[in-house]
C-alpha cells in the first residue's frame, strides 16, 4: 500500500501530467479574464457558462483551491523524486576516489580490456595520455607489480540536477509564504493629503497601516514627442507625529519602509485649484479675472450676485476641460452652466450680464501607490539563485572518472580500462575508441 | 544611411544565404556550404553593426537606450539571436539543410520588420516602465531562448520530413538521430535561457509592479512555455523518450513560444504591452 502511494507520487507520469495539466489550465486562465466583478462576467457569459465557470473558480483561477492543490502535488512529486536519489548521487559525487579498485573493471558502465604484446614500450605514457585527453591528468599508484592510473573531473555536475529540483521547492514554498503572510494592494492619495488605508487586491478588503503616507506632490514629465517620461510621487512616511522618511517614488524605483514596498502604479486627476475665470460684463464692457477655488464663492463686480465653481471635468463631452459655474443670487443658485476654455470652438458662456471663459487652472492629482509585503520573497530569490547554479553545474560540468590498470608479465599482459560519465556515454566511448585506435595501432 | 535601411539589406543577405544553403544541400556541394557560411557571417556582422549604430543614434537623439524596446527592435534582435545560436550550434551540427532552415528563420522576422510596412521603425524614447537595468538582461536571455527554440522547431520539422519523405529524397537527409539530437540540445539550452529570462523578468516585475509574479498573460504564457519544454526534458532524460513524440512536443512548444512573443500582445491584454 505504502509502496503504491510512493510509486504514484514519485512517478514520471505524474510529473508530466502535472506539467501539461498546469499548462492547459493556465491557458484557460489567460482566455477567461481574471479578477473582474460579477456584473462584468454576467455580461460576458451566458448564465449557464457563468455558473460553470463560477463553480470552478475560473474567475480567480490561479488562487483557486484546485490550482493550489496542483502546485502542492507538484511539490510532493519533486520531493518524492529528488530525496531518494540524493544518497546515490552523493556517493557518486564524493566517494570513489579510490585509485586502486579492482572491482571497478568489472562493474563500470564503460569498460574495456586490451591484451598487451610482450614488452610494449611506453604503454604507461600512452595510457596517461588517453586519460588526460578524455578526463584530466591522472594520478598513479603501484601495487603487486600493477600500475593504476586514475583521473576525475567535474565531480559536482550531478549535484546540479538536485539543486535545480530543490529550487523548485524553495520557489513554490516562497510563493506559498507570500500568499499566506503577505499582502498586496493599492492606496490612492490626493496631493497634499495623507492616508493609511490600503485597498487589497482581489476583493480582500482593506488594511490599515501603522503609519501614514503623505503625498506632497505628484508630477508627470513628458518627452518632446508627448510620450510620458516619468511619473513621480514625492511622499513622506509619518508615524505618529514624526516624519520618518521622505522620498520620491518613480516607476522602477520603489520606496521601501517597514518591510513594505511602495511602487508607483497609477494616477488620476482629483480636482483643480487656483482657477482663473475671465468674466466680462456685456453691458459695461468691464473685464475682470476671477481667482477662485472649488466651492468658494466670489462676488461679481457691480452686482449683488456671487459666482462659484461646483465641478471640474477634464474633458466635458469631448470639448476639452470645463468647469461647472454657478451664479448665485440671494443665496440661491440662479444659473448653472459649463464654462470652457477659450479655444475658439465654443462660445463664451453667458449668464445675465456676464460671459465667462476658463482661463487657467492647476490640476490636483491623486497618485496610486501599490503597497506590498512579501515575507516569502527572499526564499524565492534564493530559489532563483540555486536553480541557475544547478543549471550551470549540470550544463558546464560533466562528471567523468577513468581508471586504467596495466598488468605486465613475461607473456605480455593486459590493460583494463573503466570509466563513468554523467554526460553522453556514446560520445565518450567513441572518443575512447578513436584514441585507442591511434595509440594501440602499433 | 540609417540602420533600418541597413537592416533591409541584411534581410536580403539572409535570404540569399538560405538559398545558398539549400542549393548546397540539394547538390551536396561542400564549397557552396562554405560560401553560405561566409554570406551568413558577413550578414551577421552588418546586422550587429546596424544594431550598434541604432544604439549610438538613439544617444544622438537625446533618448539613448539599448535598441530592445519596441516591436521593430525586438524582431531585429530575434533574427540576430537566431544567427548567433546558429553559428554556435553549427560547430557541432554542420549540415546545409539546418543552415537553410536557420537562415530562413533569421530572414522571416527581418522581412516582416523591414518589408511589411506595418512595423514602426522609429527610435522611440523609453516609457517609464522600461527604464530599468533589467531591460537588457531580460530581453537578451528571453530572445536567445526563443532562438534556440526556433532552431529546435526547425529540426523537429526536418525530423518529420525525413520520416515521411520518399526513399529517393530520404537518403540525402541525415539520420533521424541527428535531428533528434539537435532538438534535444537546443531545447536544453533554450530551457535554461528561458528560466533566466523568467527570473530576470520576475526581478524586474518586483521592482516595477511590486510583485515578482502576478499571473499577467505574458508571465503566464512564459510559464506555459516553460512547462511544455520542462515536460520535454523530463520525458527524454527521465523517461528515455525519443523520436516522434519528442518532435511533437517540440513543435507544440514553439507554438507556445510564438504565442508568448506575439499572441499575448495582439490577442490578450496585460501589463507587458510593449512586447
Amino acid at each position: 500500500m505504502f509502496k503504491k502511494i510512493y510509486t504514484f507520487f514519485a512517478s514520471l507520469k505524474l510529473t508530466i501530467f502535472l506539467f501539461l495539466f498546469l499548462a492547459a489550465t493556465s491557458i484557460l486562465g489567460t482566455l477567461i479574464p481574471q479578477g473582474l466583478n460579477p456584473e462584468q462576467y454576467q455580461e460576458l457569459y451566458n448564465p449557464r457558462l457563468f455558473s460553470i465557470f463560477d463553480f470552478f473558480n475560473a474567475f480567480d483561477m490561479y488562487h483557486s483551491w484546485w490550482f493550489t492543490l496542483l502546485l502542492v502535488l507538484l511539490s510532493v512529486n519533486v520531493v518524492f523524486c529528488t530525496f531518494p536519489r540524493i544518497p546515490r548521487i552523493w556517493r557518486l559525487t564524493f566517494r570513489g576516489k579510490k585509485i586502486i579498485d579492482d572491482s571497478i573493471f568489472a562493474s563500470s558502465p564503460i569498460r574495456k580490456t586490451i591484451a598487451l604484446q610482450k614488452n610494449t614500450p611506453g604503454i604507461e605514457q600512452q595510457s596517461a595520455d588517453i586519460i588526460k585527453a578524455l578526463v584530466a591528468t591522472p594520478v598513479k599508484e603501484e601495487k603487486d607489480g600493477r600500475i593504476y592510473l586514475f583521473a576525475e573531473k567535474g565531480r559536482y555536475s550531478r549535484l546540479g540536477i538536485i539543486l535545480v529540483h530543490l529550487s523548485i521547492i524553495f520557489i513554490l514554498a516562497g510563493g506559498l509564504i507570500g500568499t499566506i503572510w503577505g499582502f498586496n494592494g493599492q492606496m490612492l492619495i490626493v496631493e497634499g493629503e495623507q492616508s493609511d488605508i490600503v485597498t487589497l487586491f482581489s476583493d480582500a478588503g482593506t488594511k490599515k497601516l501603522d503609519f501614514s503616507v503623505r503625498c506632497s506632490d505628484f508630477a508627470i514629465d513628458f518627452y518632446e514627442t508627448g510620450m510620458p517620461k516619468e511619473y513621480r510621487s514625492d511622499v513622506t512616511i509619518i508615524e505618529g507625529e514624526k516624519e520618518r522618511i521622505s522620498g520620491s517614488i518613480r516607476v522602477n524605483h520603489p520606496l521601501k519602509y517597514g518591510g513594505m514596498k511602495f511602487c508607483q502604479a497609477t494616477y488620476g486627476i482629483a480636482g483643480v485649484k487656483n482657477l482663473q475665470i475671465f468674466a466680462k460684463n456685456t453691458t459695461t464692457k468691464d473685464e475682470i479675472i476671477l481667482h477662485l477655488n472649488m466651492m468658494k464663492k466670489v462676488s461679481l463686480p457691480e452686482s449683488d450676485t456671487f459666482f462659484a465653481i461646483a465641478k471640474f471635468s477634464p474633458d466635458y463631452e469631448g470639448r476639452g476641460p470645463a468647469v461647472l459655474g454657478v451664479v448665485i443670487e440671494s443665496d440661491r443658485p440662479h444659473d448653472i452652466f459649463w464654462i470652457f476654455g477659450d479655444n475658439g470652438k465654443t462660445d463664451n458662456q453667458k449668464a445675465g450680464n456676464f460671459t465667462f471663459t476658463l482661463k487657467d487652472f492647476e490640476k490636483i492629482y491623486y497618485t496610486g501607490i501599490q503597497v506590498s509585503r512579501d515575507p516569502g520573497v527572499l526564499l524565492v530569490w534564493f530559489g532563483f539563485v540555486t536553480i541557475l547554479a544547478g543549471f550551470i553545474l549540470s550544463i558546464f560540468l560533466t562528471h567523468r572518472k577513468m581508471w586504467i590498470r596495466i598488468s605486465e608479465n613475461q607473456n605480455g599482459g593486459e590493460i583494463k580500462i573503466a570509466a563513468t560519465t554523467s554526460g553522453d556515454r556514446k560520445d565518450f566511448e567513441k572518443n575512447l575508441e578513436r584514441l585507442l585506435a591511434a595509440s594501440v595501432a602499433e | 544611411m540609417n540602420d533600418t535601411f541597413i537592416i533591409s539589406i541584411v534581410t536580403f543577405i539572409y535570404f540569399f544565404s538560405a538559398l545558398t544553403y539549400l542549393t548546397s544541400f540539394i547538390f551536396g556541394t561542400k564549397q557552396l556550404d562554405r560560401a553560405a557560411l561566409v554570406v551568413t557571417v558577413v550578414g551577421g556582422i552588418i546586422h550587429t553593426a546596424a544594431i550598434i549604430f541604432r544604439w549610438i543614434h538613439s544617444y544622438r537623439l537625446g533618448i539613448g537606450h539599448a535598441p530592445l524596446s519596441n516591436f521593430y527592435e525586438s524582431l531585429v534582435f530575434f533574427s540576430w539571436a537566431i544567427i548567433i545560436v546558429y553559428l554556435i550550434m553549427r560547430k557541432r551540427y554542420s549540415n546545409s539543410l539546418i543552415g537553410a532552415v536557420g537562415m530562413f528563420f533569421a530572414f522571416l522576422p527581418l522581412a516582416y520588420a523591414s518589408l511589411s510596412g506595418k512595423v514602426i521603425a522609429d527610435i522611440q524614447p523609453l516609457i517609464p516602465a522600461l527604464q530599468s537595468n533589467w531591460l537588457i538582461s531580460h530581453v537578451i536571455s528571453s530572445f536567445l531562448a526563443y532562438a534556440c527554440f526556433a532552431i529546435s522547431f526547425g529540426s523537429s520539422i526536418l525530423y518529420f520530413l525525413k520520416l515521411k519523405s520518399r526513399a529517393t529524397f530520404q537518403h540525402i537527409l541525415p539520420d533521424l538521430d541527428f535531428f533528434d539530437d539537435i532538438t534535444y540540445k537546443m531545447i536544453s539550452i533554450g530551457f535554461v535561457l528561458l528560466t533566466l529570462g523568467i527570473i530576470t523578468g520576475a526581478a524586474w516585475a518586483d521592482c516595477a509592479w511590486g510583485r515578482y509574479w502576478g499571473w499577467d498573460p505574458k508571465e503566464t504564457w512564459s510559464l506555459i512555455t516553460w512547462l511544455i519544454y520542462g515536460s520535454f526534458l523530463h520525458a527524454r532524460l527521465a523517461g528515455g523518450w525519443r523520436g516522434v513524440k519528442m518532435s511533437v512536443i517540440s513543435i507544440i512548444g514553439f507554438m507556445a513560444v510564438i504565442f508568448t512573443y506575439l499572441g499575448v500582445n495582439y490577442i490578450l491584454s496585460g501589463l507587458h504591452s510593449y512586447l
